[in-house]
């Protein structure tokens, strides 16, 4: 088990060296840079160029990025070339909006995927269960967009029971307020993943219910239906965990799309600015958090799927 | 001498924009109840600055933001109810100008403090004019070019005076070049700011907002609100939904689509004045655009009016000078919608199945691109439409001028002289255009001034340079409690210490 964590770790910073690599390649590939927006159109080339002297975007590739690379070791994101703000403080400003969201989204996606997708495999061939099976086809085809547009009109606007965007300026120093902004967010990844996971879930429940164990405990006495939930569903939860995993990144994927749409001032929101900004030192401090983020989660799904599997164990 | 201006986009996540014309103040009796000074006013903008510091950074966000409200110049812009600026007051109290148009002498306002509690001195004016002329990457530095010194005789006055005279240089005053900062000051631009005006900085949360509060300190009469929140929504559903659930008092910029979710609640709907130029851009230095009789006959295939209405805002500008400025004139005499006549001049210039590139930075609605393809495939030409990020068009159509076509919105006021200058993007090249600009700003007549620009926009106009496909008149939604709302050029001049909110 010990072995087998400290190979899946050396892989995770193999993973996070090659992406340092690859992120810092393709931003400085993107046309355009910070010297030129902030001087501006009033600027002669003559000074854009002493600007990008001064902003150090003149020192060769490889020196930047081992500079880069320096500062991360020891544990420097970098800062911002637009407002010398350290990234990892803003990253950590951020954060208090996103993670919630994240957290929140996958709440709802867990609530709305695993009983309505076990509860679908059970009734299957009944009017209920293809009811769920079909709703969540239609709802996983759903653009995120288009379903945060409508939970808005009909919460906000219609009903206005939740605000239709932005993120209280004190923060969490008002709990109920800053929760009631991440509601409809929230719901809108949430369902959305939500259906992918519900049917992801319903599968596995159905081959679950085709096993010989659940056979055999039904023969012993069992209801199709206990034999199922008691034997069946451990090995359903199983592979809902490697599910989730992928996600995560899913959900990291649709907090960027849904803090546009919502103004909420999260990371997701961040990046999209610093991209169209130009502030790659921050950009790249950024991806490679997130990147990370995903990394791990990726390394702790696969060492906790491990701990739980006694098949798995055995094998080791 | 040519006076550099700044071009710009709007509605993006950096617009360049730089000077522009009028902000005015409506007097819209609309507003009911007690104004309440302890009010806080919310106002949805969508571009938020990149970082604070206006000195050195470029972009309309900033300026909309802090001038006149945190920083301020000896004079300010005042814009009447029609739109026309003059030119007002501000840290000095009155100004004379030499009969040769070479000497401004202008008195300091005393009892002026900074937001640090240090007062305005002489001293500062002319380090701030100085520093701003001599460090080049300064914003507006390129404006004051034509100063030749800047001196403090007494403790009350500052004389500049000029190598030849600029009848815009008051005008250049009232924008970056002219601010005046705290000698010596050691507040980091960037994040903070340490003004003159009637509000100061109390936060910025990057992302979301940029809130000023009321300075008791301020020299004239006290900001009408206590508080003052300007709220970055880009997304354009939501700054409405945000009207309609009450979360802003003002919302600006509002997409004509959606307009009518707001009628007939507790906004008012106003469209504002500017300065602000759909420009359709021709690459005059490259074939076969560089053949006026192509650039016409594009021109030619466009009608105009049902542009406008598809856009669902805005007016029809036929030429270079929009009516707030200096020198404009209605120009709708030297173009009409006529494909036919385009075919032919596209025949009698030997052209035929042209291929032409559209590049226009990725935050515009696709509405005015896909207008234009199916008007110039409708005389054979084919357009592709390559949408690309602002700073990529900085880079490839601005700085290396590698385009046929482009399109972008060139905001500020009184940028005339960027067709005179052969160097700019549309490398439009004219003595004569050159000569009569020089000679509008050489003089010291208003009015000779105006009649020379018309002159010269009249013949650029005339060659087809460019096309000048609309004037944006953006529409506000203003709060019916709120009144004293400005009305004009709000994308680049937002002054808001008069403006009031009743408790509701």
């Amino acid at each position: 088990m010990i072995r087998y964590a400290l190979t899946r770790l050396g892989l995770l910073v193999l993973g996070l060296a090659v992406a340092s690599v690859l992120i810092f390649v393709s931003l400085r590939v993107l046309p355009g840079d910070v010297a030129q927006l902030i001087a501006g159109t009033e600027s002669t080339p003559a000074q854009v160029e002493a600007l990008r002297e001064s902003l150090g975007l003149n020192t060769p590739l490889p020196v930047q990025y081992l500079d880069w690379v320096g500062g991360l070791l020891r544990g420097d994101l970098g800062t911002s070339l637009l407002t010398g703000a350290p990234v990892a403080a803003e990253l950590g400003d951020k954060a208090q909006v996103t993670v919630p969201l994240g957290i929140m989204s996958l709440l709802v996606a867990l609530v709305i995927g695993v009983p309505f997708g076990v509860l679908s495999a059970i009734r299957r061939g009944r009017a209920d269960g293809t009811a769920v099976g079909v709703g969540a086809q239609a709802l996983a085809a759903v653009p995120v967009v288009w379903a945060g547009m409508m939970l808005v009109v009909v919460f906000a606007v219609w009903l206005g029971w939740l605000p239709p965007q932005g993120f209280p300026r004190s923060g969490w120093a008002d709990p109920a307020a800053a929760l009631r902004a991440l509601v409809l967010p929230a719901l809108t990844i949430g369902v959305v993943e939500g259906a992918m996971l519900l049917r992801f879930v319903r599968s596995a429940t159905l081959q679950a219910i085709g096993q010989d164990y659940v056979r055999t405990a039904a023969a012993k006495g069992l209801t199709r239906t206990r034999a199922l939930l008691t034997h069946g569903l451990p090995n359903v939860g199983l592979s809902v965990i490697t599910v989730l995993g992928l996600q995560i990144a899913g959900i990291v994927v649709g907090a960027v799309v849904i803090e546009q749409l919502f103004t909420l001032p999260g990371v997701g929101r961040m990046l999209v600015t610093d991209v169209a900004t130009r502030d790659l030192p921050k950009v790249q401090g950024e991806l490679l958090a997130l990147t990370g983020f995903v990394l791990v989660v990726g390394f702790l799904v696969d060492l906790v799927h491990r701990l739980i599997d006694p098949r798995q164990r055995e094998a080791s | 001498m040519l006076r550099r201006t700044a071009l710009a986009t709007s509605a993006l996540v950096l617009g360049a924009l730089v000077l522009t014309s009028c902000t005015g103040t409506s007097d819209a009796p609309t507003a009911t109840g007690t104004p309440d000074p302890d009010a806080t006013l919310t106002v949805r903008l969508t571009l938020e600055p990149t970082n604070l510091d206006i000195r050195r950074t470029n972009g309309a966000a900033l300026e909309q933001a802090l001038i006149d409200n945190v920083y301020q110049g000896l004079v300010t812009r005042e814009g009447a109810e029609d739109g026309t600026v003059s030119i007002a007051p501000a840290l000095a109290t009155e100004w004379t100008v030499s009969d040769d148009g070479l000497t401004y002498t202008f008195s300091l306002r005393e009892g002026v403090t900074f937001h640090d509690g240090s007062e305005l001195t002489v001293d500062d004016v002319v380090d701030s004019l100085q520093s701003t002329k001599d460090d080049a990457t300064l914003q507006g530095s390129a404006d004051l070019a034509g100063v030749s010194s800047i001196t403090a005789p007494d403790a009350s006055t500052v004389v500049v005076t000029l190598a030849q005279p600029n009848i815009d240089f008051l005008f250049t005053l009232t924008g970056r070049a002219g601010l005046i900062f705290n000698a010596g000051d050691t507040t980091d631009l960037a994040t903070a700011a340490n003004g003159t005006g009637p509000f100061r900085l109390q936060s910025w949360n990057t992302g979301d907002s940029l809130v000023l509060e009321r300075n008791d300190d301020y020299w004239g009469d006290p900001a009408g609100v206590a508080e003052v929140v300007l709220d970055y929504i880009p997304d354009q559903s939501a700054a409405v939904n945000a009207a309609v659930s009450g979360d802003v008092d003002v919302a600006l910029e509002i997409d004509p689509e959606l307009q009518s979710q707001l009628e007939g609640g507790d906004f008012d709907l106003r469209t504002g004045l500017t300065t602000d130029k759909g420009t359709l851009a021709f690459n005059n230095q490259r074939a076969p655009l560089n053949d006026e009789r192509v650039r016409e006959a594009l021109r030619l295939s466009i009608d105009h009016d049902a542009l406008v209405e598809a856009l669902g805002t805005g007016e029809t500008l036929y030429g270079p000078i929009p009516p707030l400025d200096p020198g404009y004139e209605d120009l709708s005499d030297t173009l009409s919608y006529d494909p036919d006549r385009a075919r032919e001049l596209l025949a009698e210039a030997g052209v035929s199945d042209l291929d032409l590139t559209l590049t226009i930075p990725s935050v515009y609605d696709t509405t005015l691109p896909t207008f234009l393809v199916s008007s110039f495939a409708d005389i054979g030409v084919t357009l592709e439409v390559d949408s690309v990020e602002f700073p990529a068009w900085l880079q490839d159509v601005f700085q290396n001028k590698d385009y046929d076509l482009s399109f972008v919105r060139h905001v500020e006021a009184r940028d005339f002289g960027n067709w005179a200058n052969p160097d700019y993007y549309f490398g439009y090249d004219n003595a004569e255009v050159q000569d009569l600009y020089a000679r509008a700003l050489a003089t010291t007549d208003e009015d000779e001034s105006s009649a020379l620009l018309s002159e010269a926009a009249r013949i650029v106009a005339d060659e087809d340079a460019a096309d000048w496909l609309f004037l944006s008149t953006p529409i506000a939604a203003v709060g019916t409690h709120v009144a004293n709302f400005p009305q004009n050029s709000l994308n680049v001049r937002m002054p808001l210490a008069e403006t009031t909110v009743s408790a509701e």
